[in-house]
């Protein structure tokens, strides 16, 4: 059976039930089962090719399912990895779309102020910074008041520096307005500090899954922290002792 | 090396880069105001010397008229009534030939570059039609529709269904498909994924397409006119032949040209309004 559904208001982000995904003959995604709460933050984990990408495709409703079902919103929000902003419309526009109510400017406006560009409504894309971009990308994600919001891996592409302030950005706003989070990251570090749970996914199924203490959270050099990164590194495959030289 | 610190030196004292900004300014503008000047030179003189071999009796007057005797016949004309009404018949049927075949080349461009059962079904009927030189179908739009001003506006339409359909089609499909991938996941319908993404994204191209048709229109025009009218510039310059009067048709050709200039710099001007976003066509962040 394969199926996409609507949930309850009450119920959780999104549940997904022994998912297939296959293109031709290769086998991406199978046996995977994953449940997302309102206002938790998932981190999916992985290496290149595993399928976690294929996974967050499948939820956004991009491509189609092979198999199993997903009870979840018909549309989630997603950030990508590129902003991928309208280079033709304003700022404000760009948040606006898909709004269908009359105050999209107001939402809109409300939005961009939330990422700090309150005061750059009608400015063009190209006049912004690779950060300022993605920022308004997530406040055209934010805006719709997702149950379910999509991250692949939108800070992949920032510099160091910016990186960090976006991802306390999110995390300040996924707090606030508590939809149910999968972020896709190839990075461990970010896992443990946005993370509620960080799942590494292996061979188109989740592997295991590691609770964040809040110790880990708040103190990368929390004892906490720092096993969990040597478990996650060891189940990625590149934990001291398994990369040859 | 000298140089290097001088350079750091001016890109941090605000002042000195400021008066340098400047300076460097103004003689680019003076620089650019020569350029315009002399670019002028040569159609000047070219101009004077034409005047001035007409003046002297070395070009007869039945080859070619002075400038200014064409600028006199020009005044004549618009003093006895004859010119401005054919001028506007010829802008009319311009006008009415390029809405036509704009909107047939709008939409089915549209159709096409939007929908694979579209572009299967129609595209190659519309390339084989477009293989025909489009001023080769005049004798027959002649035997269908006589010389009245169906036949003119067939043929500036036929000349510009092709370029808006070719470039409608092919920028539509430039579109950034991570744009159109955003508009799905974003839950756009049909037609606001082509309103808001699609359209925008193909107008450079279509714009190109609009310029370029322009210049088709106008020559569907001076060809159906010179062949097949009883009113318009172009019967004008024919009806002046049979008297040659080549003072008359040297003031057709300009016009012709001085229309085809002023549409090609509106056609322009649309390209910077709603291009105003595209960083090529951007004035403000000029420096």
């Amino acid at each position: 059976m394969t199926q996409r559904q609507n949930v309850t208001p009450d119920g959780p982000a999104v549940v997904v039930h022994d998912l297939r995904r296959t293109y031709g003959l290769r086998t991406v995604i199978q046996n995977l089962d994953l449940r997302i709460d309102r206002g938790e933050f998932v981190v999916l984990l992985g290496e290149s090719g595993c399928g976690k990408t294929t996974l967050l495709r499948a939820l956004a409703g991009l491509d189609p399912i092979d198999g199993g079902r997903i009870d979840g919103p018909s549309r989630p929000a997603v950030v990508f990895q590129e902003h991928r902003l309208l280079p033709w419309n304003s700022l404000w526009r760009n948040v606006a779309l898909g709004l269908e109510q009359n105050d999209n400017r107001a939402r809109a406006s409300a939005a961009l102020a939330e990422v700090g560009l309150g005061d750059r409504l009608d400015d063009w894309p190209r006049n912004l910074s690779g950060g300022q971009a993605q920022r308004v990308a997530l406040a055209r994600a934010l805006v719709q008041e997702p149950r379910l919001l999509l991250l692949d891996e939108p800070f992949a592409a920032l510099d160091a520096l910016t990186r960090v302030k976006m991802q306390s950005l999110v995390k300040e706003l996924v707090a606030k307005h508590q939809p149910g989070v999968l972020l896709v990251t190839h990075d461990v570090d970010e896992a443990i500090v946005l993370g509620d749970r960080a799942v590494v996914m292996r061979n188109g199924a989740i592997a295991c899954e590691f609770t964040v203490s809040a110790a880990a959270r708040a103190h990368r050099s929390h004892a906490d922290a720092i096993a969990l990164r040597d478990r996650l590194l060891i189940e990625l495959g590149v934990g001291e002792g398994q990369v040859a030289a | 090396m000298p140089n290097v610190s001088m350079d750091v030196l001016v890109a941090r004292s605000e002042p000195v880069s400021v008066r340098r900004g400047v300076t460097a300014r103004s003689r680019s503008q003076i620089v650019w105001g020569r350029t315009q000047l002399l670019s002028w030179l040569v159609p000047a003189l070219l101009v004077v010397g034409w005047e001035l071999l007409a003046r002297l009796g070395e070009i007869p007057p039945y080859i070619l008229p002075a400038p200014t005797k064409v600028v006199a016949t020009g005044i004549a004309l618009i003093q006895d009534g004859t010119l401005l009404p054919d001028i506007g018949i010829s802008l009319l049927r311009a006008a009415a030939g390029f809405a036509i075949g704009g909107f047939i080349g709008f939409a089915l461009g549209t159709a096409v570059g939007f929908s694979r059962l579209a572009g299967v079904l129609l595209d190659r009927t519309i390339l084989m039609l477009r293989a025909i030189p489009f001023l080769a179908v005049l004798p027959l739009v002649i035997v269908w529709l006589g010389i009245g001003e169906g036949a003119k506006i067939f043929l500036v339409a036929f000349g510009v269904v092709f370029p808006i359909y070719m470039n409608t089609v092919l920028g539509m499909r430039q579109v950034d498909p991570k744009l159109l991938e955003l508009g799905r996941v974003t839950g756009l319908s049909n037609w606001q994924l082509i309103r808001r993404i699609i359209l925008p994204g193909a107008m450079p191209s279509i714009l190109n397409g609009i310029r370029y048709a322009l210049a088709t229109a106008w020559l569907a025009l001076v060809v159906a006119e010179t062949i097949a009218a009883s009113s318009g510039i172009g019967f004008l310059a024919m009806d002046a032949r049979e008297f040659l009067r080549t003072d008359v048709i040297v003031l057709v050709i300009i016009i012709y040209a001085g229309i085809g200039v002023v549409a090609d710099s509106l056609a322009r001007q649309l390209e910077r309004r709603l291009l105003a976003w595209h960083p090529n066509y951007a004035t403000e962040a000029r420096p």
